[in-house]
């Protein structure tokens, strides 16, 4: 699905094409909710998915298509999540969402399933900055600049957490763990 | 010689440099300068085995996280059905095109007005003997003044009503014109200084601000220059460790800093 034409259905939306709306909301939702999946958990995914297209709609309005549609929704979505983070963190946390959960994400076709387990906790355990750059880069494939543009920071900071992202999963998953004595730098 | 602990540090340094370089690669995200990159990622990977053994296994990682993405295509769920009422309804796009209609027609019966008191003036203003100068104009000459305004308001409404983004520049001088001639003419008016029919004429300039108001509301329909307020991307001074250009945003920074 290109950017041309996601945004191209978001602008039909917002001038009343409710055709348009269904469409752009089928073509993205996935996305969204896969984004949502790593940036808070499983069990809350789809809620806040519901909660980003819900606050996406109703400011559709305001939208000027100055930037692609699908980064704007994104960027929604990143901003109902840390609100959803934030609001969690002043309760406390209920024992159901520590609870594992193994259902591999979607039918990855052709791939181990335990290895999407695997790859799935890996990323889990990432710091949450480079865990943002890393799904959007790879799992959700945009470019850096998108990505960027969806975290709100510069490329720059998106390609170094990429790399310390592919760094500690290389470590977590790779064949030849590098050696323990290795400073382990943050950022 | 330098202590042992700073060595190690640039080494470090080094190969996080490199690793990050071939990270991007891997994505396909070359830098600016991507032949000198790669040349000084070739030639660190010459002498640091590390660095060739962490290159295959990221090769590894990222093969493993794309088969994923392949597969991830499906799994969340629908909610089309759910969300889809929170979108503009059909009436947004009714009233954006009522709007610019009325706009433009509007805009049209204004500059007609324009017009027609403008040639009225210049044919007139030859009989006129001017017996009275205000502020240095005589009557021909603030009649020729007015009628030129009236003009280019009727034009300024036609061109709101296809070019909505420069609309809202143009709002609050108009505003404060009208409310200005609002208090005039009620002054003129209670003097018998003016026909009511001339002061009639006015409301086509509250009728082009009201629409005006509603085209900038509910369509702010994008196209070519740049658009007030499109600084959604905020520079971000946490990160950028090696100071790359963010080249998208500083585009919208220009856009937005023009406008
Ligand atoms: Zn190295």
């Amino acid at each position: 699905m290109d950017d041309a034409r996601i945004t191209a259905l978001a602008l039909r939306a917002r001038d009343g094409d409710r055709a348009a709306a269904g469409e752009f909301v089928a073509v993205t939702q996935q996305q969204v909710w896969r984004l949502l999946v790593h940036l808070a958990d499983a069990s809350v995914a789809e809620e806040l998915a519901q909660e980003t297209y819900e606050r996406a709609l109703g400011s559709l309005r305001r939208y000027r298509g100055d930037a692609p549609a699908r980064s704007w929704l994104l960027s929604i979505a990143r901003r109902v999540a840390a609100d959803h983070l934030r609001r969690r963190a002043r309760r406390p946390v209920s024992p159901a969402t520590l609870a594992e959960d193994d259902r591999p994400l979607g039918h990855v076709s052709g791939a181990d399933p335990a290895e999407s387990v695997a790859v799935r906790h890996a990323l889990a355990a990432l710091d949450p900055d480079r865990r943002e750059a890393f799904v959007l880069t790879q799992l959700l494939g945009l470019r850096y600049d998108e990505a960027a543009s969806v975290a709100g920071c510069p490329i720059g900071t998106i390609r170094s957490r990429v790399a310390r992202a592919r760094a500690d999963l290389v470590a977590a998953l790779g064949e030849h763990p590098p050696s323990a004595e290795r400073p382990h730098r943050s950022g | 010689m330098r202590p042992v602990d700073d060595q190690h540090g640039m080494e470090w340094d080094r190969c996080d440099r490199c690793r990050e370089a071939m990270s991007a690669a891997l994505d396909g995200e070359a830098a600016k300068d991507a032949a000198a990159e790669q040349a000084a990622v070739d030639a660190h990977l010459a002498g640091c085995p590390d660095c060739r053994a962490w290159q295959q296994d990221a090769a590894h990682v990222t093969a493993i996280t794309r088969r994923a993405r392949t597969g991830l295509a499906t799994g969340g769920p629908d909610l089309v059905a759910r969300v889809v009422d929170h979108a503009p309804g059909p009436r947004a796009r009714w009233r954006g095109t009522a709007a610019r209609a009325g706009l433009a027609a509007v805009g049209v019966a204004q500059a007609t007005i324009g017009l027609v008191s403008l040639l009225g003036a210049v044919t007139h203003a030859h009989a006129m003997t001017d017996p009275l100068m205000v502020l240095g104009a005589g009557i021909a000459h603030a009649t020729h003044e007015s009628a030129a305004w009236n003009l280019a308001l009727g034009v300024a409404f036609l061109a709101g009503a296809l070019w909505s983004r420069h609309l809202a520049g143009l709002l609050p001088a108009l505003g404060a014109f009208i409310a200005v001639l609002a208090v005039v003419s009620g002054l003129d008016l209670v003097a018998g200084r003016v026909d009511p029919a001339r002061v009639a004429t006015h409301l086509l300039l509250v009728a082009g601000f009201v629409l005006g108001l509603a085209v900038v509301r509910t369509v702010p329909r994008p196209g070519p220059g740049p658009t007030p307020g499109a600084r959604w991307w905020r520079r971000d001074e946490r990160g950028a460790p090696d100071g790359h250009a963010p080249a998208v945003a500083d585009r919208w920074e220009r856009e937005s800093d023009v406008a």
